[in-house]
């Protein structure tokens, strides 16, 4: 199969990030020069594998299995309560040995193959009772997320579900009264369904007061960032990190600590990646010469390169101070399994996309 | 409509947000990197560089005669270290060292503690070289535990001078209020340990030195890294007291364990070379004192750390009488040549109160030499009777009463003014005529510390020129007793205080103070106002109502260069009791010049 040039950027971009990635995540662990090398080729490996292995399987047998696949993870996201174990308190993990899966970050891909696959009967038209049924859907697998109690992971999979139901066509009303609804229902969710800890979190966000634990983690990421200046303190020199004023440096606040060491030159070339990786991705998508009128690959490889590039934006946004911070990793910076499986599926399922489209 | 125009549409609305976030984030990181940056690396590096202070050492103290009172020692204590958590191995191993002084849970609990806490904790203080050597040879297998430097304030334990020097203790709030208003810049925050009382606390400024600092790298948790720098401490510095400790600590074992006080200032320069207060302590004790074993001295009925030579309020008896000698003469009450006759008896007219003598059937005819001498009370009180109330308060006021008379001495206490105002506020009546008879012979409203009974001696030594005594640091300006005296006058004086001593009849024949020339008037204090000899005998069955023993004096009495006080409570007799012990006292001093 030949390569052509926007292919080839799109690899080429993604394979920058993932070894910004990979490096950023080696100087905040910083074991030796071998355990970065061996994690890259494990990222690398485990992202071609997966990509393969979702490129050579049928798209249309992998969503035939969506309903069966949505079931499934909803009852690991559900297992999690008896056999997970507990961090920061709350369950959110399955342990298997040599790697903790978290069910409930799947949830994304789990549910676009469901609906796709739902959709696709009726040829992606919508109606009354359709739209209802899939945002109860969302909706209901939702709460066992935000119940764990894992706030961000269930937001962020409630805007993934939104986000695909939008590409697929739901009609923009829907939107706008769940829009106008979110905004009137805010009080009601804060003070009765929230516990301290999400409120603490909101709290902080728009408090000015600098005590705060939680606002000192967000002051703790910004001076990470802007201690990095134009041109950052160099590869390992993250004092932030050496020092442990930055919490969660290994996860959620990574970013932070490319930054202190990349600078702004960094974070505009790892930015202007990932913009290439998205604009491009579309564009292909988009300039499929071939008509199809089954539209589902088109539905899923933009949903999930949106979702690379948002959950991206998104986490860059919290750390810098500029969203509240909800648990949420950032793609292709994380040590984390679910994460690094989750992404890697999500790029299989997209070149497959398109693969597909090709035919 | 079509499908896939529609999807385009919704596709390049999402492509429009994620370019509209993409710059978002970049004005943001933009403002926080370059525009912020500099800010923000400043705040990094605050986060990062600490430093801590190293403890001074705190300045000696030096005895007069040469002896080192008080001085800083460097102690060596095992700490958690807290770079390194100890296992199981390094605690075993710590404990076999010390198998006496620490268990294994002792061990665990400070670790825990530490790690809390963000602070060195102690888990072995003050080791000794041996069991130093000991640690340093195994540290290797100890990691986790490391040894640590600090200063710890030894004390000559010898209790006669605790009163003087004072001890240290932990800063309160009010130690903060204390030295806020007599040290410049005053940081509170820097001492943990400062002079609670006596010269420790009074010359804290000199004694305590400057802070160094150790400069290290530290992460969030606090916890030391990196040490990149220090900055030395500067002592502080010696301080020189007027002490003489061989005579100090003379004095001290004189009084034998009775309560009482002694008092000598040297009239060249009125210092103090002897301020003894019994019975007292090793300010050693004080140091790692439990709250319980402190509230048993504070309940002790001894009062052992109660500083009597500066604090204790007595009534001065016929010591007194010398002192208003000079009152007397100066304003013409009486002269030496006026007799009257004392039959035991003093009969005050204006009230009809009859005042029993200490001597049954009296002195006979008296002359106001024969009353020094002799001490005859009677004289003494009828004197008082002519007295004016304003110029005896004046008179007072000259001497001291109720002013500072000492110039470093902590605590200290004034002997009252008394007055009309006094008695007002006291008592709520003016002074009658009865209370000034009384005061007369060193009873009633009169009290005095010991250390102004010195000062009192000093006076008349000195023929009424004085200064404020002292133990370092001299004042300036002399003060002057109100009077109005002959030389005449004067070489009498002295000369019945001779007599007191020298004289067959003197009260203080006793003393015998061979070739020292000494000068002086005995006293004997009443605890308890009574009216005749019986009534005292049912009195002194119990201990603490008995008369206290008093004696001033001045040596050589014909070119003085000490007086004393002493005063041993519920000692009965001045001449017999105190005169001999001032005696032992003076010629201890007069060893050392």
């Amino acid at each position: 199969m030949l390569i052509d040039l926007r292919s080839f950027l799109i690899i080429f971009s993604l394979l920058g990030i993932i070894i910004a990635g990979s490096l950023t995540v080696y100087s905040v662990t910083s074991i030796d020069a071998f355990y970065f090398v061996r994690f890259l080729l494990i990222t690398l490996i485990s992202i071609i594998l997966v990509s393969l292995f979702f490129n050579y399987v049928n798209l249309n047998r992998v969503l035939s299995a969506g309903w069966l696949l949505l079931v499934l993870n909803l009852a690991l996201v559900l297992s999690v309560e008896i056999f997970g174990k507990e961090i920061n308190g709350s369950k959110r993990w399955l342990d298997f040995g040599f790697l903790s899966l978290q069910p409930s970050e799947f949830m994304k891909i789990s549910y676009a193959l469901f609906v796709i696959q739902y959709l696709r009967f009726f040829n992606f038209k919508f109606n009354i009772f359709r739209s209802f049924l899939l945002l109860s859907i969302l909706f209901l697998t939702a709460a066992p997320i935000i119940i764990q109690p894992d706030l961000g992971t269930g937001l962020i999979y409630i805007l993934s579900g939104l986000m695909l139901l939008f590409i697929c066509g739901m009609r923009r009303i829907y939107f706008i009264l769940m829009g106008l609804s979110a905004i009137l229902l805010s009080p009601v969710i804060y003070n009765f369904f929230l516990t301290d800890y999400q409120r603490g979190r909101i709290i902080s966000w728009f408090s000015t007061n600098q005590s705060l634990s939680e606002k000192w983690n967000i002051l703790q990421s910004e001076i990470s960032i802007g201690s990095g200046g134009l041109f950052g303190d160099g590869f390992l020199n993250s004092k932030q990190n050496e020092f442990n004023f930055l919490p969660e440096a290994d996860t959620d606040f990574i970013f932070s600590i490319f930054a202190e060491q990349f600078g702004y030159v960094g974070v505009v070339i790892v930015l202007f990646l990932l913009t290439v990786f998205v604009i491009l991705s579309m564009i292909v998508v988009m300039q499929q010469k071939r008509l199809t009128t089954d539209m589902s690959p088109y539905y899923l490889g933009t949903y999930f390169t949106f979702i690379i590039g948002f959950s991206f934006l998104m986490n860059v946004l919290m750390v810098s101070g500029l969203i509240p911070v909800v648990g949420l990793p950032l793609p292709f910076f994380t040590k984390g399994g679910s994460s690094l499986l989750c992404f890697s599926i999500m790029l299989g399922l997209i070149f497959s996309s398109r693969g597909f489209l090709r035919g | 409509m079509d499908n896939r125009s529609f999807f385009r549409g919704r596709t390049i609305f999402l492509t429009f947000i994620f370019l509209a976030l993409i710059v978002i984030v970049l004005f943001r990181f933009f403002y926080l990197q370059v525009i912020n940056g500099d800010e923000l690396k400043e705040l990094r590096e605050k986060n990062i560089n600490t430093f801590e202070y190293v403890y001074p050492k705190r300045g000696r103290i030096i005895s007069k005669d040469g002896f080192v009172l008080a001085e800083d020692r460097k102690i060596f204590s095992i700490a958690v270290n807290l770079n390194v958590k100890p296992n199981e191995q390094a605690i075993e191993k710590l404990i076999s060292i010390f198998p006496n002084k620490i268990e294994n849970q002792y061990v665990k609990d400070i670790v825990e503690k530490s790690i809390k806490t963000g602070n060195q904790e102690v888990v072995v203080s003050k080791l000794n070289q041996q069991e130093l050597s000991k640690f340093l040879v195994r540290s290797n297998e100890l990691e986790g535990f490391s040894v640590i430097e600090n200063y710890e304030r030894i004390y000559d334990p010898h209790p006669s001078i605790f009163h003087v020097l004072g001890h240290m203790g932990y800063l309160s709030e009010r130690d903060k209020t204390y030295f806020k208003s007599r040290i410049d810049q005053y940081t509170p925050s820097l001492w943990r340990r400062v002079g609670k009382s006596g010269v420790e606390r009074i010359y804290e400024e000199q004694l305590r030195g400057k802070h160094g600092k150790r400069f290290f790298l530290r992460n969030a948790r606090g916890q030391k890294k990196v040490e990149i720098g220090k900055e030395d401490f500067i002592e502080g510095s010696d301080l020189n007291i007027s002490i003489n400790f061989n005579a100090q600590k003379k004095a001290y074992d004189l009084l034998n364990g009775r309560k009482g006080s002694i008092v000598v200032i040297d009239l060249r320069d009125f210092s103090i070379p002897v301020a003894v207060s019994a019975p007292s302590i090793s300010a050693n004790d004080l140091r790692d004192i439990s709250s319980k074993e402190y509230q048993a001295l504070l309940n002790d009925t001894k009062r052992p750390l109660f500083n009597r030579a500066f604090m204790g309020l007595y009534p001065p008896g016929s010591t007194i009488k010398p002192f208003f000698t000079i009152f007397a003469l100066s304003n013409s009450y009486t002269n030496w040549q006026e007799q009257i006759y004392d039959d035991g008896f003093f009969r005050f007219a204006e009230s009809g109160r009859v005042f029993n003598a200490w001597r049954e059937g009296g002195h006979g005819l008296t002359n106001l030499n024969k009353a020094l001498v002799e001490s005859s009370n009677p004289f003494f009180m009828n004197l008082a009777t002519r007295y004016e109330k304003d110029s005896f308060t004046d008179f007072l006021d000259s001497g001291s009463f109720g002013k500072r008379l000492c110039v470093d001495c902590w605590p200290h206490q004034f002997s009252p003014l008394i007055s009309d105002q006094w008695k007002t506020k006291n008592f709520g009546s003016r002074l009658f005529r009865g209370d000034l008879v009384n005061m007369g012979v060193g009873q009633g409203y009169l009290s005095v510390t010991p250390l102004h009974l010195a000062l009192i001696s000093a006076m008349i030594a000195k023929k009424g020129d004085y200064e404020i005594p002292y133990l370092v640091q001299k004042e300036q300006d002399i003060q002057q007793l109100n009077f109005d005296l002959t030389e005449e006058d004067w070489k009498q004086l002295h000369e019945s205080l001779t007599q007191v001593i020298y004289s067959r009849n003197g009260t203080g024949i006793r003393i015998q103070p061979g070739d020292m020339k000494l000068a002086g008037k005995t006293g004997t204090a009443q605890v308890k106002s009574i009216n005749s000899k019986e009534e005292y005998d049912d009195l002194r069955e119990n201990e603490e109502f008995r008369d206290h023993a008093m004696f001033i004096g001045f040596a050589p009495y014909d070119e003085p260069r000490y007086a004393i006080s002493v005063v041993i409570e519920n000692g009965e007799w001045g001449g017999s009791v105190a005169g001999p012990v001032a005696r032992d006292v003076l010629l201890e001093v007069f060893n050392a010049d």
